[in-house]
This record gives structure tokens, C-alpha cells and sequence, in this order.
């Protein structure tokens, strides 16, 4: 299926979920499930914990569906925003080191590749985000990586890469900044996806 | 707000909504950033672009089936019907005209469906919690399943100490139930032993605490409100 048709099915059964269209809500759960439990088990590292967050993911995307502007963001931004938060959150809430421990062990992920489902962003935009990360320096890169896929706070950070913490807020913060920088500056009048 | 850009342009609140986005936030901080991007349009907005700007990073996260059986366990969790307007439920002027007008309302609809056999006794009460011209916090309790759930209304997060809610029964000694959020509903449950007193003579209390509630079981810090809980 190509990016287009799944984003326009998936934004599609999306508008028909504030009506209480339980079946809408199964076509997101069909064309989307699969990514949304990836996310969840990458953070959280555990079947049964990711499953408990796809729950709340899918009664949250009932609940709130009637927020979702597909003029301002595409749905499976969306929807991997609510997914990530949910796993966050959990991990958040079990306060401990398991994923300190586990971090070596954690789920491998594939290499990036392009893959023609993911109605995440263009190729344009893809390769704009990495040729900026690829800008950035390598602990950068690293601390950026282990925050955004491996849900690390900054105390995680700064323990894992034998840091103050102070210094690993301003690495993270000056990255972030970086990256704002250049991929504004690829795009001066960049449309919202 | 500040505008301080001390970070080379990123404005505070620009570089809390990155910060929420890449996920670095714990307790307070994360709370903070949640609440402000469901109520805040400005921050949501700054919340969605970066979103956006991170989205195709989200490509790497590798695709896993879920159970067999993971829709059938979310389509029997689905409330009956989404709520159209969102913040409804979350609304103390709802909840307020909820036990104000249909209290007698569902008195009597439910001592029908008593008489007529089909439910057990109404086991829900409630309490609004105030505190200093505000209302904090809506409180359900449902003493037939032993759990209470707390809505928060106009209670405002404190990035360094977080909500805890207290039973204070007839005896006067407060007894703790949970820790509460600013942006979501929290349920808790009410241990067995206290359940009975959970009563129309009991109140409601929340104080501010450390990370992780009152290390002493005993509110340590101010408390910001509180409420008597009444029949529903």
C-alpha cells in the first residue's frame, strides 16, 4: 500500500470515530497496530507491558480522535506521539532500572530502511532529518538516539554515557537546537505535513 | 512564561516541548509539559512541530503483531461511545450539575431498578475538593468496587511536589489513598479496611508532597483542599 492511500484510510476512519463508529476504530487498528505495538515494546522491553499500553493507546484514540487535525499533522504522527507518551508514562510509573539494565538486551531494530507502509513523512523529509543528524556530534546523536527510542530521562542519559547530569542537559538541549536550526533552514517555507 | 534564550534561540517553553517530545522529562517536569500541551494552544502547537520534525525517525521503530486476542481485549475496554466534546468529562461545571440536578434524578432511577430487581444498592458518592477559591479536583467513589476516581478541574501542577489524596474519616487521622495527576483522571483503589469508612462523615483532602507521596504517611506538605463526600 502506498504512503498516500494508507495516511488518507487512516485519517478517514480517524473523522469517523467522535460518531462512535466502533468499526472505524477497528480500521485504525488494523492498518496501524503493528507500528503502535512496535513503539510501545521497544520502549517498554516487555510483551506484557506494551500490550497494556496498546489498550490504552486504542481507548485513548476513541476518546480523542475528535482532536486529530489532519491539516496540521499527519495521523500516524499522531498516533506514534499517543503511543510513545503511553509507553513513557508506564515506564515513567514502574521507577525502575529495569531498562538500564536491559539496554544492551533491548529489541533490535532494523536499520531504518524505507518501507512503502509507513505513512510517516516523505522521503524528502527523511532524508532532511538524518542528513541533519548526521550533522551532529556523535554523543549527540547517541543521547538523542537513547532518549527517543529507549524513552531515557536525562538522569538515564547522563548515567549511561558517564556524565554530570548538567552537562548532558546542555548536550541534549544544544542538539535540539541544532537540529531546529538545519532543518529550518533546509525548508524556508515548509507546509505542515 | 520567559522568553530567556539562553540556548542559542530556543525559547523556554520551545525547548520544554522538545524536551517533551524527545522524551528526557521525568515526574514533575513530564507532568508539567503533558498538561500545558492538552491546554495550552501556543505550546500544543510547538508540542506538534517537533513532533513533526521527529516524525521520520519514527520509521526505525520496527513493526511487531500484537496478540491475537489484543482487539477483542480493546473493544471490551471501549467506554460506550466516545465523548464527542473533549474536557466534558473533565468539566467541574459537568460534574457539578451532574450531582447538583440528577442527583434526585438517579435517586430515583436507580431505587426503580432496585425494586425492579436488576441492580445491586447505589455504591456511588462524590466530593468536590476546594481549596482557596479553587476547585482542585472532582472525586467518584464507588464503594461496590472499592475504587475512587479523581478528575482533575482547576488544580495547577507544581513542577517540584505532586498531589496527594487522603481519606480523613470520622476519627480525624488522615489515611492515605494515592497519588493524583493534572492532566488526567487518576483511579484509585480504596484499601478494604478503609472502605467502610469511606462514609458521608468522611472528607477528601489533598496536600502537596514529594516525589513518590509522603514518605512519613502523613501529609508533610500544605494542604490545598478538600471536600466532604456526599451520596451521588
Amino acid at each position: 500500500m502506498d504512503l498516500d492511500t494508507n495516511r488518507s484510510l487512516v485519517a478517514a476512519a480517524l473523522a469517523r470515530i467522535p460518531g462512535g463508529d466502533r468499526a472505524a476504530l477497528q480500521t485504525v487498528y488494523r492498518l496501524t497496530s503493528a507500528k503502535l505495538f512496535g513503539v510501545a515494546l521497544r520502549i517498554l522491553g516487555e510483551r506484557s507491558e506494551a500490550e497494556d499500553v496498546l489498550q490504552e493507546v486504542f481507548v485513548t484514540i476513541w476518546r480523542k480522535a475528535g482532536d486529530f487535525d489532519g491539516s496540521r499533522a499527519s495521523p500516524m504522527t499522531w498516533l506514534i506521539a499517543i503511543a510513545r507518551n503511553r509507553a513513557i508514562d508506564r515506564l515513567r510509573a514502574s521507577k525502575t532500572s529495569r531498562r538500564m539494565d536491559s539496554i544492551d538486551d533491548a529489541v533490535e531494530i532494523p536499520d531504518g530502511a524505507p518501507r512503502a507502509d509507513d505513512a510517516l513523512a516523505t522521503s524528502e523529509d527523511n532524508a532532511r532529518l538524518y542528513g541533519c543528524l548526521d550533522g551532529l556530534a556523535l554523543e549527540e546523536n547517541a543521547a538523542l538516539r537513547g532518549a527517543f527510542f529507549d524513552g531515557n530521562t536525562y538522569e538515564d542519559l547522563a548515567q549511561r554515557h558517564r556524565v554530570p547530569l548538567a552537562t548532558m542537559k546542555s548536550r541534549i538541549r544544544r542538539a535540539m537546537m541544532k537540529l531546529k536550526l538545519c532543518l529550518e533552514a533546509d525548508q524556508p517555507a515548509k507546509q505542515p505535513q | 512564561m520567559s522568553e530567556s534564550t539562553d540556548h542559542n534561540g530556543l525559547s523556554a517553553d520551545e525547548l520544554l516541548a522538545a524536551e517533551y517530545v524527545l522524551g528526557v522529562l521525568a515526574g514533575g517536569e513530564r507532568d508539567v509539559a503533558a498538561r500545558r500541551a492538552a491546554r495550552e494552544q501556543n505550546f500544543a502547537r510547538m508540542v506538534a512541530d517537533w513532533e513533526q520534525r521527529l516524525a521520520p525517525w519514527s520509521r526505525e521503530f520496527a513493526e511487531v503483531q500484537p496478540p491475537a486476542d489484543m482487539w477483542r481485549r480493546i473493544a471490551d475496554a471501549l467506554p460506550a461511545t466516545p465523548v464527542r466534546r473533549p474536557g466534558l468529562w473533565q468539566s467541574l461545571a459537568f460534574w457539578r450539575g451532574l450531582s447538583l440536578a440528577t442527583g434526585a434524578l438517579a435517586a430515583g432511577c436507580i431505587g426503580a431498578l432496585i425494586y425492579l430487581g436488576t441492580v445491586q444498592p447505589p455504591a456511588l458518592m462524590i466530593a468536590a475538593i476546594d481549596g482557596g477559591g479553587h476547585h482542585h479536583f472532582v472525586a467518584t467513589l464507588d464503594t461496590r468496587s472499592g475504587t475512587i476516581a479523581v478528575v482533575p478541574a482547576a488544580f495547577t501542577a507544581d513542577a517540584s511536589r505532586v498531589p496527594e489524596l487522603w481519606l480523613i474519616p470520622a476519627d480525624g487521622k488522615p489515611r492515605p489513598l494515592g497519588l493524583l495527576r493534572a492532566d488526567r483522571t487518576v483511579t484509585l483503589a480504596i484499601p478494604p479496611t478503609l472502605l467502610a469508612q469511606a462514609t458521608g462523615k468522611a472528607v477528601l483532602a489533598v496536600s502537596l508532597e514529594p516525589q513518590g507521596g509522603s514518605p512519613t504517611g502523613q501529609p508533610t506538605g500544605p494542604v490545598i483542599g478538600s471536600g466532604k463526600i456526599t451520596l451521588l
